[in-house]
C-alpha cells in the first residue's frame, strides 16, 4: 500500500484538475447558448434570403449571373472552420479529416483557414496555407462574416478558383454534431436547403427584374451562408467542449472516489499498526 | 383607407411589425409606394428612405439595400440596417460620406467604384432622413 502522504498529493492534483474541467464545462454551456441565441435572431433572415434565391433560381431559367454560372475548371478552394484550441474531444479532428480527405481528390486546391487548429493541421501535413482568417472563430459577428465574404469574392471575381467550399461542423443537437461541407459559389439552386414554407406559391414579379434583385441578394445569402457555418462550428466546438470535460468530471469523480478509498485504508491501518505497536509494548513492559 | 401587415427586419433585430396604410420605398427602379392588395412581387431597393403610413400618420426611416417581399398576407422587407432617425448617428455618417469620396476621387477598380458609390450612397440617405425626418410620428 502506498504511502499516505502520497495518496493525499494525488487526491489534490486530481482535485485542481477536476475544478478546471469543471470550470469549462460551465463556461462551454454558457457560450453554446449564448451562440444558439444569437443565431436564432438572424436564422429568420437568412432563411428568407435563402428561400428567395432558390425561388429565382428555380422559376427563371434563363438567368445568368457570374456567380451562378459554372467555370469549365476544377480548381476549389475550400474554407475550414475548427477551432482555436483543442480539449473538445473528436471535433477538430473530425472536421479536418473530412476537408483533407475531400481535398486529395482536387488537384488544385486552396486552402482558406478559420481558426488555429486548422492552420497547425495543414501545416503539420505539408499543405500550404493561402488565406487565414484570425479571430472569427472565438466570437462569431455578422461583421466578421461580411470581411470574409468581401474577400472570398474578390479572389473568386479574379479567377483565381472556380469553386468554393466551407468545411464545418453543423450542430445538431448538444449531444450529436456532424463535419460537413457546403458549396458557396457558384450558387446551385440544389444546394439551397431551405425548410422555409411561403405562405404564397403562386408566381412571384421581381422588381427591376430578377437579375438585379439576385445581385442584392447574392452578398446577403453569402454573409448569411458563412455567418451560420461560422456559428454552427462555434457551438459545436462548445458542445464537443461540454461533453468531453463533462465525462472528464465523471472521470475525476471516480477517481477521487477509489483514492479516498485508498487513503482512509492506509491511515487506518497506519493507526491499527500504531496501536498494536503500543499494546505489545505496554504488554512486553508488564511482563 | 385598408391596411396590410408590414414587418421590417434585420438580420439584428425585427425593426418594424404593424398595420399600416402604405409604404414608399426606393427601389432599384425608382421610388415606389406599395399599398394594400398590392401585386405578389419582390424588389430591390437601395440604400435611401423609407415612409411608412400608419392610421394617418407617417414616419421616415433609413433602409440599407435591401429586399422587399411583398405577398398576400404580408409585406416583408429585410434589409441589413435600418434606422429611425433619432438612432442615426450623424457623425459616423458624415465620417463615412467623407471616406467613401475621398475613395472615390482615387477611383481604382471597378469593383472598388462600386463599393464606394453604394457606401456614399448609404451616407447620403442617412444624413437626408437625419436631416428630413423628425423623432416620432408625423400627422399627415
Amino acid at each position: 500500500m502506498s504511502d499516505t502522504a502520497e495518496i493525499k498529493h494525488r487526491i489534490k492534483s486530481v482535485n485542481d484538475t477536476h475544478q478546471i474541467t469543471k470550470a469549462m464545462e460551465l463556461i462551454s454551456v454558457a457560450k453554446m447558448r449564448k451562440a444558439l441565441e444569437k443565431h436564432a435572431y438572424n436564422a429568420a433572415y437568412f432563411e428568407t434570403v435563402r428561400y428567395t434565391i432558390k425561388d429565382i433560381l428555380q422559376h427563371s431559367t434563363d438567368i445568368r449571373h457570374k456567380y451562378i454560372d459554372h467555370r469549365p475548371n476544377n480548381r476549389t478552394a475550400y474554407i475550414v472552420i475548427a477551432g482555436d484550441k483543442g480539449l473538445a474531444g473528436a471535433f477538430n479532428n473530425n472536421v479536418l479529416n473530412l476537408a483533407w480527405k475531400h481535398m486529395q481528390e482536387r488537384p488544385v486546391h486552396y486552402v482558406i483557414t478559420i481558426g488555429q487548429m486548422a492552420r497547425a493541421f495543414f501545416e503539420s501535413r505539408q499543405q500550404p496555407v493561402d488565406l487565414e482568417f484570425t479571430h472569427s472563430v472565438t466570437n462569431p459577428t455578422l461583421h466578421d462574416a461580411r470581411g470574409i465574404m468581401r474577400d472570398i469574392l474578390e479572389l473568386y471575381d479574379r479567377n483565381l478558383m472556380d469553386e468554393v467550399i466551407v468545411v464545418y461542423t453543423r450542430m445538431n443537437s448538444s449531444v450529436s454534431q456532424t463535419p460537413e461541407m457546403v458549396r458557396l459559389l457558384p450558387i446551385m439552386a440544389s444546394d439551397i436547403k431551405s425548410d422555409f414554407k411561403s405562405s404564397f406559391t403562386g408566381e412571384i414579379l421581381y422588381d427591376p427584374s430578377p437579375k438585379e434583385v439576385l445581385n442584392v441578394l447574392v452578398p446577403q445569402y453569402l454573409v448569411g451562408m458563412i455567418y451560420s457555418t461560422l456559428i454552427h462550428s462555434f457551438a459545436s466546438e462548445h458542445a464537443a467542449r461540454m461533453m468531453a470535460m463533462s465525462s472528464a468530471n465523471k472521470n475525476a469523480d471516480k477517481m477521487l472516489e477509489t483514492l479516498n478509498l485508498e487513503y482512509n485504508r492506509s491511515r487506518q491501518s497506519a493507526i491499527t499498526t500504531e496501536l498494536l505497536d503500543l499494546a505489545s509494548g505496554r504488554f512486553a513492559s508488564q511482563n | 383607407m385598408s391596411k396590410f401587415l408590414l414587418e421590417i427586419i434585420t438580420p439584428e433585430k425585427q425593426f418594424f411589425k404593424g398595420e399600416v396604410e402604405s409604404i414608399n420605398i426606393p427601389s432599384l427602379g425608382g421610388a415606389c409606394t406599395i399599398m394594400a392588395g398590392h401585386q405578389p412581387m419582390v424588389f430591390a431597393t437601395e440604400p435611401g428612405m423609407i415612409t411608412i403610413v400608419e392610421e394617418g400618420r407617417t414616419r421616415e426611416a433609413f433602409m440599407s439595400e435591401g429586399f422587399i417581399e411583398v405577398r398576400p398576407d404580408e409585406t416583408i422587407a429585410f434589409s441589413e440596417a435600418v434606422e429611425w432617425p433619432e438612432d442615426i448617428d450623424e457623425r459616423r455618417a458624415k465620417e463615412a460620406k467623407e471616406r467613401a469620396e475621398e475613395m472615390l476621387r482615387r477611383n481604382r477598380s471597378a469593383a472598388e467604384y462600386k463599393l464606394n458609390r453604394i457606401a456614399l450612397q448609404r451616407a447620403f440617405a442617412r444624413l437626408r432622413v437625419k436631416h428630413h425626418g423628425d423623432a416620432g410620428w408625423k400627422d399627415e
